[in-house]
C-alpha cells in the first residue's frame, strides 16, 4: 500500500450544458463581443450586417474587451447581462 | 446528457472511459463490490473515491485487496459534485467526460455490463459465485446530516490539507504518477514520507495557502507546493524559493492567466539574483539556459508542474499554445553578478543589494546572437539590435518588449568601452528599427496596419520606424559562461497593463 499526497487542484468543476439554441433570430437582441484581436471587427461587422438585414434581429449591441490578453472586466459582463440579450456571439481570434 | 464534474484524478480528456467508484469503508456492500472492480481495472480505468479518512481507506483497500487508485474525498467535495444518493455508486465516464451510466448498490448484471463495456471477454460476476445477485448499499456520506448537512460546522473547520491517494503495491507508482501528474516525463512519486521531508524546508504550515494559480485558480497550499517539488526532484532547501516564486507568478501584473492560455509561445522565464544563487547551487554561468544544475532544472520543473497540476493549464485543454515552448519543462536562470559590470537586475528593480530576488518575464524563446570579431562595444550592440528587430514579428513596433541576456565576454567589451547599463539600453533603443521601405508594399502583413502610430527616425542613414516604445522596454541581464561571445534576445508576449508585466519579488 503506497500513500501519495495529491499534488493536483482539488476543487471540483461542475460542467454546465450549453444554453438552449434559439429557434429563430427574428426579433431577438444579440450582443457581438469583440475580444479586440486584429481582424475581429472585420468578421463582426459582417455578421452585424447579416443579422440586421438577413435575419431581422431587433437589436445588435456591440461590446469590445479592453484586451484579448485578460478576462473581460466584471463591469462589461454586468453590462451585457443587464441588456438581457437572447444571444452573445464572441469573436474569439484573429 | 450530463458532463462529469472534473476532479483531481479525472482527466478532462482521456484515452479510455473511466469508472468512478464512490464508497464508504464501513459499508458491507462497498466491501462486497470492491474485488469485482479489480477485474474491471485490469481492462480499464477504475478510480476509487473514498468518503472516509485516510487510515480507514488504507485499511479498506488492504482488506478488500483493491488494486485501483483511490482518492480520499476530503470534505466530500467530489461526492457533492456527483451527488450519489447511496454507495457503492458507479459512474461510467466516457473519454470526452460524459456520464454515460450511473448505478448504485451491488448488482451483478450491471457489473457484467460494465465488463462488456470495458471489452472483457468474460463476465466478471457469475451467477453462482456465492454472492447475491444484488444488494442495496448505504446512504452516501455527504448526505448524512453530520457530514454534508447544515450541522456540519465542526467539519468545515478542518484545515485544507491535500487529500491522499492510495495505490496498491502492485501498481507501478512511477508509471502511475507520470500518467496522472507528469509533464510527459517521469516524476518522483509524492509519497507521504517524501512530502513530509520536503516540508522540513519551510516553517510555514502545510495547510497555509500560498496563492491561487490561474487559469483555474487551484489552491496552491504549502503541502501541494511540496508535493510538486518532490515530483520535480527538488531538495527541501529549495522549497522557500519555490513558495516565493509561486507568489510572484500569481501577481496580477504578470497575468499568468493570459500567459498560460495564449496560443503564443510565452512561458514564464525565472531570473534569480542575490546570494541564494551560490548558496543553493543555481548556475549563472555556462549552459545557463540548459541542463547543468539540479537547482535550476528542478525549481523550474516544480513550478511548471504546478502551473498544470494546480493551475490547470494542461496542454491541449486550456494551454492552447500553437507551438509551445521548451521552457514549459523548466526555465530558470540566474544572473552572473560576479562578472557583470552593472548592478544586478533585482537591485535595478528596487530590491536591496544584499537580498535575493526573483524576476519573472513572459518570454517566447532564446534567439542567439553571435559576435566574435567585433573590437568595439557599439559593434556588439548593433548585432544585438538586428536580432531585437525580429522580436514578435519584424514589422510590429511599439508593442513588444525584450530581455537581452548579455554573455560575460560581451559584457567585458562593454565595460572596457565605459558603457553603463542605461547607456546600453539607450543605444539598443536608439539603434533598433525597421526600414520604412519594408512597409512600402502595403501587403497587409502583421504590424503594417499600425504604421501611422510608429515614430520615424534615421538609423545608419536609413529611414526606419523605431522598434520599441521606450528604452525601458528592453531589460538587460548578464549570464552565461566566460568563454564564447554568444548573447541572446528573448521576446515578450503582450505587454504593459493590457498584457504581462515583468515582476520582481524578494525571496522570503
Amino acid at each position: 500500500m503506497k500513500i501519495l499526497i495529491n499534488p493536483m487542484n482539488e476543487s471540483t468543476a461542475a460542467a454546465k450544458p450549453a444554453a438552449p439554441r434559439l429557434d429563430s433570430l427574428d426579433g431577438k437582441r444579440v450582443v457581438l463581443l469583440d475580444i479586440s484581436k486584429p481582424g475581429g471587427s472585420v468578421l463582426l461587422d459582417r455578421l452585424e450586417h447579416h443579422l440586421r438585414h438577413r435575419y431581422q434581429v431587433a437589436e445588435v449591441i456591440r461590446e469590445k474587451k479592453p484586451t484579448f490578453a485578460k478576462p473581460a472586466p466584471g463591469s462589461m459582463i454586468d453590462r451585457i447581462l443587464a441588456a438581457r440579450p437572447h444571444a452573445v456571439i464572441e469573436g474569439l481570434a484573429d | 446528457m450530463r458532463i462529469a464534474p472534473l476532479f483531481s484524478l479525472l482527466p478532462a480528456r482521456a484515452d479510455a472511459p473511466s469508472l468512478l467508484f464512490f464508497f464508504e469503508t464501513d459499508c458491507p456492500t462497498c466491501r462486497l463490490i470492491a474485488p469485482y472492480l479489480n477485474r474491471l481495472h485490469e481492462a480499464g480505468n477504475v478510480i476509487g473515491i473514498s468518503q472516509d479518512s485516510e487510515g480507514a481507506t488504507a485499511e479498506f483497500a488492504r482488506q478488500t485487496g483493491a488494486r485501483f487508485p483511490v482518492v480520499v474525498d476530503r470534505d466530500w467535495e467530489i461526492s457533492k459534485a456527483y451527488d450519489p444518493q447511496t454507495v457503492p455508486a458507479l459512474f461510467l465516464v466516457s473519454k470526452d467526460r460524459v456520464i454515460e451510466e450511473a448505478v448504485v448498490g451491488f448488482d451483478k448484471a450491471s457489473l457484467n455490463h460494465f465488463a462488456a463495456r470495458f471489452a472483457l471477454a468474460q463476465e466478471i460476476a457469475p451467477e453462482f459465485d456465492g454472492n447475491p445477485a444484488s444488494k442495496p448499499g448505504c446512504m452516501s456520506r455527504h448526505l448524512e446530516p453530520i457530514a454534508g448537512g447544515p450541522d456540519a460546522v465542526l467539519l468545515e473547520t478542518q484545515p485544507a490539507r491535500a487529500s491522499r491517494i492510495i495505490l496498491d503495491e502492485a501498481e507501478d507508482d512511477y508509471e502511475y504518477c507520470m500518467r496522472a501528474f507528469g509533464d510527459a516525463l517521469p516524476v518522483v512519486p509524492p509519497t507521504a514520507a517524501r512530502v513530509e521531508r520536503m516540508l522540513h524546508g519551510t516553517v510555514l504550515s502545510a495547510d497555509a495557502l500560498v496563492a491561487k494559480i490561474p487559469p483555474c485558480y487551484g489552491a496552491a497550499t504549502v503541502e501541494k507546493v511540496a508535493a510538486n517539488a518532490v515530483m520535480a526532484g527538488c531538495e527541501p532547501r529549495l522549497l522557500p524559493v519555490l513558495i516565493s516564486l509561486v507568489r510572484a507568478a500569481c501577481d496580477e501584473r504578470f497575468n499568468l492567466h493570459g500567459i498560460q492560455a495564449t496560443t503564443h509561445f510565452a512561458a514564464p522565464l525565472v531570473i534569480l539574483n542575490g546570494p541564494l544563487r551560490k548558496e543553493l547551487g543555481f548556475t549563472c554561468a555556462g549552459n545557463v539556459f540548459s541542463n547543468v544544475a539540479r537547482s535550476n532544472s528542478t525549481l523550474g520543473r516544480a513550478f511548471q508542474l504546478m502551473l498544470t497540476n494546480i493551475g490547470g493549464a494542461r496542454p491541449g485543454e486550456i494551454d492552447m499554445s500553437t507551438q509551445g515552448n521548451p521552457g514549459k519543462f523548466s526555465w530558470v536562470i540566474a544572473e552572473n553578478e560576479e562578472v557583470s559590470p552593472w548592478e544586478p537586475l533585482h537591485v535595478e528593480r528596487g530590491l536591496s543589494a544584499g537580498g535575493n530576488g526573483i524576476t519573472l518575464f513572459g518570454g517566447d524563446g532564446v534567439r542567439g546572437v553571435s559576435e566574435h570579431t567585433a573590437r568595439r562595444g557599439t559593434v556588439v550592440l548593433k548585432a544585438i539590435c538586428a536580432t531585437l528587430a525580429t522580436v514578435w514579428s519584424w514589422r510590429v513596433c511599439l508593442a513588444p518588449e525584450a530581455l537581452v541576456v548579455i554573455c560575460p565576454e560581451h559584457a567585458a567589451t562593454l565595460r572596457r568601452d565605459g558603457f553603463t547599463k542605461q547607456q546600453v539600453r539607450e543605444f539598443l533603443f536608439a539603434n533598433t528599427g525597421i526600414p520604412v521601405r519594408a512597409y512600402d508594399d502595403d501587403d497587409g502583413g502583421e504590424g503594417t496596419q499600425l504604421r501611422a502610430s510608429y515614430e520615424e527616425v534615421v538609423i545608419g542613414g536609413e529611414r526606419c520606424y523605431r522598434k520599441f516604445r521606450t528604452p525601458e522596454a528592453i531589460q538587460i541581464v548578464v549570464a552565461g559562461g566566460t568563454a564564447g561571445k554568444f548573447s541572446s534576445v528573448i521576446g515578450s508576449w503582450a505587454t504593459g497593463p493590457r498584457g504581462s508585466q515583468m515582476v520582481t519579488y524578494p525571496v522570503e
